[in-house]
């Protein structure tokens, strides 16, 4: 089997003590006591065993102690090791043996995964910034009325449970509001669906709700010094139901929220980055549908043949004064005074009526918004 | 023809040998800065193969009986079990939503009880788990394995957390005896089959101060804002002293907590490594009940440095801004000033990355290595004779489990 008989076993590169080769033969948990040969083929054997032979090229190294060099042959039983603790026998293998770290455990190509990391990065942040806006586009008018009437209803359920859920019960006051509503929902060009009420909380803001629902706060009547404003923000709540705002960022918000936490996986820590990333772009994108909804508010105010600036002064009045943002819905807003400005640059002579008569705007202001604080 | 090893095949039986761990600590802590700059880089897909590097380095410097264990799992099989747990989850993520929709339509907040389902689902997730690390060990050529259902785990874990609260907890030793016995009642090395021999008798007979003590600190300030609303109006002394008496409880809390934790941690891994069986095979710690207390007191005060000098960067960075922008510290304070700055957030996402990245590097190194090191150290091994001849069993299993450990954010052991 060995063509080089003149190399005696005991030469210089051999261990002298057998005991330092240990050789597990992946069967068993038998610990063999051997003695290496290295022919043209590593040889090995213990007393009274067969030899065994592992070919060079196909020895590689696998995970041992520091001192301790532990190859495996992937010809070999899997779990078959063989363990070398002496250092003269160990570097001798070492040079013969060509393809040892082939596949080594550890060598895993720290670039190659960097690489495709970030092509994973790449793509993902891709997806964040095109793909979600574009499938919520896109699946929103496939979404079911009756479907997103449920999702509204669960949300409303959630903010009448935070805020109380009383609604105005003033009647000279319900019927302003309802006077107030019906001009701007023809002119918005909505039909008798949509539910409108005035909730009564100290917290001054406005929502559109999926399905169809608008909720005014009595905090943001009780700012307001004219039925045009009022108007204007209700113009703006109908621009996010006419858009079905709600469900899109439903699903955006779903979709973002779901691959930025695929991003970052499970750094410990990264809570806050993964909070930090989605509040960033996901306020980006209600931004742009807040501007959307201001269009549209701009539009139907100027179909009513009144003023859009009403809007824009009661926005800043809210936010001027109130200095604490996070109270408040605005802050994934555009930024006021781009609003106002924005508003004021729309503002033209009344051509239209005006939308509530002064009796009646002070019952809705009397009636609605002095109560419950 | 070759020349035969005259060494005797096989020691006669051997007095209880202990595990010992060789490896060196500079390279551990080499080994997971590394990994939590490249884990940071590559935005968190590195954690696979780092995961991959610590076992591997852990397990190779543990020696029983002068063998070091070898750990065979590879980083890409990690990656493929997550996007496999992927591939599971986003259907239950969706159906999950669908579900709580139509329980929130019925009643605001009344999806919260789904959370349970999640639970069940994370036990699974901890067993399939185990079951691929403990495939991926081996020790003298032979193959640890486990077999069993995740499912009925996950049962018996979930049915046995109901009762916690119902007893402040009192049940917790039984609770672990149950899922222990029942995790090594199903793990192998080779054909020997393991068991769990600790009692909840046992761990109870150690660790009941701990529960008195816990729910004493819970309870203590409950009743001093108690005793002070009953007695105030009256103005008793006694309403004074339980007033005063609060600061110095939550003192007393903060200290001890973390003394209370690192003991009760001590004592129930002596109880655990304590009960493991595997055939003729005992295992026997004798971990101190002070042994961890150090690791944990180390690891709080690296990150009471770490916040410190993430304090004083933060400062620094306000400076910066205030010089660059022209504007007064004073105004830069004022609520909403440093929104939308730019620079400032950019300087705060390095600042908060490399905070995070530190805090993981003394986590891995004092809570893993060095309570590994405590454990492997403390623990002695009798009956070996019996792993003279083992034979090799069982099957690999897949990495899917881990992958849903991840993708739930679940760890057990």
């Amino acid at each position: 089997m060995s063509m080089d008989h003149s190399t005696p076993l005991d030469s210089p590169a051999l261990p002298k003590a057998a005991g330092t080769v240990v050789y597990f033969d992946g069967t068993s948990s038998r610990r063999h006591l051997v003695a290496l040969a290295f022919k043209d083929r590593l040889e090995f054997d213990e007393a009274a065993g067969p030899t065994i032979a592992w070919s060079y090229d196909d020895i590689r190294r696998a995970d041992g102690p520091s001192g301790v060099l532990r190859l495996r042959s992937v010809t070999a039983p899997a779990l078959a090791r063989l363990e070398i603790r002496d250092a003269s026998a160990a570097s001798e293998l070492i040079s013969r043996c060509a393809r040892l770290d082939e596949q080594a455990p550890g060598r895993h190509g720290v670039g190659a995964i960097i690489g495709w990391s970030l092509a994973a990065a790449v793509s993902i942040v891709a997806v964040i910034l095109f793909g979600v806006p574009l499938a919520a586009d896109r699946l929103t008018p496939l979404v079911p009325q009756a479907f997103e009437r449920r999702v509204g209803e669960v949300a409303e359920k959630q903010i009448k449970a935070m805020v109380g859920g009383e609604t105005c019960g003033d009647a000279w006051g319900q019927a302003a509001f309802a006077k107030l509503v019906n001009g701007v929902r023809q002119a918005a060009g909505l039909d008798m669906s949509i539910r409108t009420a005035v909730l009564i909380s100290p917290i001054p803001n406005a929502f559109a709700l999926p399905g169809g629902t608008v909720y005014l706060f009595s905090g943001l009547l009780a700012k307001a010094e004219n039925p045009d404003e009022i108007a204007g923000v209700l113009a703006h709540e109908f621009g996010h139901l006419k858009h079905r705002d709600g469900m899109r960022n439903l699903i955006y918000n779903g979709g973002t929220s779901f691959l930025i936490g695929l991003l970052f996986g499970d750094i410990t820590g990264s809570g806050a980055l993964i909070f930090v990333s989605r509040t960033l772009v996901n306020s980006s994108y209600s931004r742009e549908a807040e501007q959307n909804a201001d269009s549209f508010a701009i539009d139907v105010i100027h179909r009513l043949g009144r003023s859009p600036k009403g809007l824009g002064e009661l926005l800043f009045r809210v936010t001027g004064k109130d200095v604490d943002k996070s109270l408040s819905i605005l802050s994934s807003h555009p930024l006021t005074e781009d609003r106002l400005a924005r508003m004021q640059a729309e503002d033209r002579l009344a051509s239209g009526p005006p939308l509530l008569t002064d009796p009646e705007w002070i019952a809705l202001k009397t009636g609605c918004a002095r109560r419950g604080w | 023809m070759n020349q035969m090893s005259s060494v005797p095949l096989y020691p006669p039986p051997l007095p209880p040998v202990a595990s010992s761990f060789s490896g060196d600590r500079g390279e551990f802590r080499r080994l997971v800065t590394h990994g939590a700059l490249l884990e940071l880089i590559t935005v968190g897909f590195y954690r696979f193969w780092l995961a991959t590097d610590i076992r591997r380095h852990l397990w190779s410097h543990t020696a029983l009986d002068g063998d070091a264990l070898e750990y065979t799992g590879r980083g890409k099989e990690l990656l493929m079990g997550f996007l496999f747990a992927l591939a599971i989850l986003v259907p239950i993520y969706l159906a999950y939503f669908l579900v709580g929709l139509e329980a929130e339509r019925l009643k605001a907040f009344a999806s919260v009880p789904l959370f349970v389902f999640f639970y069940v689902f994370g036990q699974f997730a901890i067993y399939r788990a185990r079951r691929y690390r403990l495939t991926r060990s081996v020790w003298r050529g032979v193959r640890f394995w486990m077999e069993g259902s995740g499912w009925a785990y996950a049962g018996r874990a979930a049915l046995w957390a109901v009762l916690m609260p119902l007893t402040l907890g009192l049940i917790l030793p039984w609770r672990e005896v149950a899922l222990e016995r029942y995790k090594m009642r199903h793990s192998h090395y080779g054909d020997l089959q393991g068991r769990f021999e600790g009692t909840g008798w046992d761990l109870f007979k150690r660790g009941w101060w701990l529960w008195l003590l816990g729910i004493a600190s819970v309870a203590a300030p409950a009743a001093i804002v108690w005793l002070a609303a009953v007695f105030a109006p009256a103005r008793l002394a006694l309403a004074r002293l339980a007033t005063m008496g609060n600061p110095i409880l939550i003192l007393a809390f903060l200290v001890g907590g973390p003394i209370l934790y690192a003991v009760f941690k001590a004592v129930e891994w002596r109880w655990w490594l304590s009960g493991i069986r595997f055939g003729d095979i005992r295992f026997e710690s004798t971990l101190s009940r002070g042994a961890l207390i150090g690791l944990y007191w180390k690891v709080i005060g690296w990150l009471l440095l770490i916040s410190a000098v993430f304090g004083g960067y933060v400062y620094l960075c306000m400076l910066l801004v205030a010089r660059a922008s022209q504007t007064p510290m004073e105004k830069l304070l004022v609520s909403g000033g440093l929104q939308g700055n730019v620079l400032f957030l950019v300087l705060m996402g390095i600042g908060y990355l490399t905070f995070i990245l530190l805090f993981n590097v003394v986590m891995r190194v004092y809570l893993m290595r060095d309570v590994w090191v405590r454990l492997v150290d403390s623990t002695r091994v009798h009956g070996f004779e019996a792993v003279a001849n083992v034979s090799v069993r069982g099957d690999l299993a897949s990495a899917v489990g881990e992958g849903l450990a991840d993708g739930l954010d679940v760890v057990g052991f």
